[in-house]
């Protein structure tokens, strides 16, 4: 509380500050694979953040993919994080016909040790970056 | 009974000499001589790392095997035979004919939606993004 006191009064270093953490709620998606990022920043005004984010279309259907093979652990491991859990399309933009696809490819390639299982503490090497959410305070 | 095609996927330990898994092979070819199923294709993936312990195994050796039957017996048997093999530490068997049935389908219908657009005005269901293809 004192540290946020000091830096309301001190305006040079307030900004900067405010940008990082957002004002209520921060940003929940650091889990994002690839093409999941909201895209640049820019000087986004805080509470609509939402509505710029680029309009993600299936990954699957551009390309033309009427079969997704469980074989291809490089595309499946797109779309899981990475303790194994299958990424919500709402996050990676999938329609729903490949999504259920994909679920069943990535449960098979689950099956022959190609892709974790969600639950499996085994083998898991980059940390989480975490440290982000744990800086917001309840105020 | 229409033919079906089978993958068969099965790891071997890391350390496995290669005249072991050989011997895996030609028996998986022995019962497929003996119940009628034709191997299609063989592709060794060499080591690889496991996404998770197998058998206190980090790694294993893949093998991989398309298999196209009539009886499905065999799939039983060859999976029966691999549960036994002490080499053998995992084996998966999908069938995979009905997949590529419904992709041949689904190739087949986006032909013929591609061949009718020219008839008609813009198509009503947008099922092929072709112009968003440049975004990301």
């Amino acid at each position: 509380m004192t540290e946020e006191q000091k830096q309301a009064q001190a305006p040079s270093s307030a900004p900067r500050r405010e940008g990082g953490s957002g004002g209520h709620g921060g940003p929940r998606r650091e889990g994002g694979p690839g093409g999941g990022g909201p895209g640049g920043p820019g000087g986004r005004p805080r509470g609509k953040r939402q509505y710029f984010r680029k309009k993600k279309v299936c990954k699957f259907c551009v390309e033309k993919m009427d079969f997704i093979d469980y074989k291809r652990a490089d595309i499946l491991s797109q779309f899981v994080q990475e303790r194994g859990k299958i990424l919500p399309r709402r996050l990676t933009g999938v329609c729903s016909r490949h999504q259920r696809w994909l679920g069943v490819a990535i449960k098979r390639a689950r099956n022959i040790a190609l892709l974790p299982f969600a639950g499996s503490a085994a083998g898991t090497q980059a940390p989480r970056a975490v440290a982000a959410t744990v800086e917001a305070p309840k105020a | 009974m229409e033919e079906r095609l089978y993958d068969l996927i099965f790891i071997v330990r890391p350390a496995t000499p290669e005249e072991e898994i050989k011997k895996v092979l030609s028996g998986i070819e022995h019962s497929c001589a003996e119940k009628g199923g034709k191997i299609e294709k063989t592709e060794h993936w060499g080591t690889r790392k496991l996404a998770y312990r197998v058998a206190k195994h980090r790694e294993g050796i893949y093998v991989y095997q398309q298999i196209r039957t009539n009886h499905g017996e065999l799939i039983a048997e060859l999976e029966r035979r691999l549960r036994v093999q002490d080499v053998v530490i995992k084996y998966l068997t999908v069938r995979l004919d009905e997949d590529l049935k419904r992709q041949k389908k689904l190739v087949q219908k986006r032909e013929q939606r591609t061949a009718r657009r020219p008839r008609r005005a813009p198509a009503a269901p947008p099922a092929a993004p072709e112009q968003t293809a440049a975004a990301s």
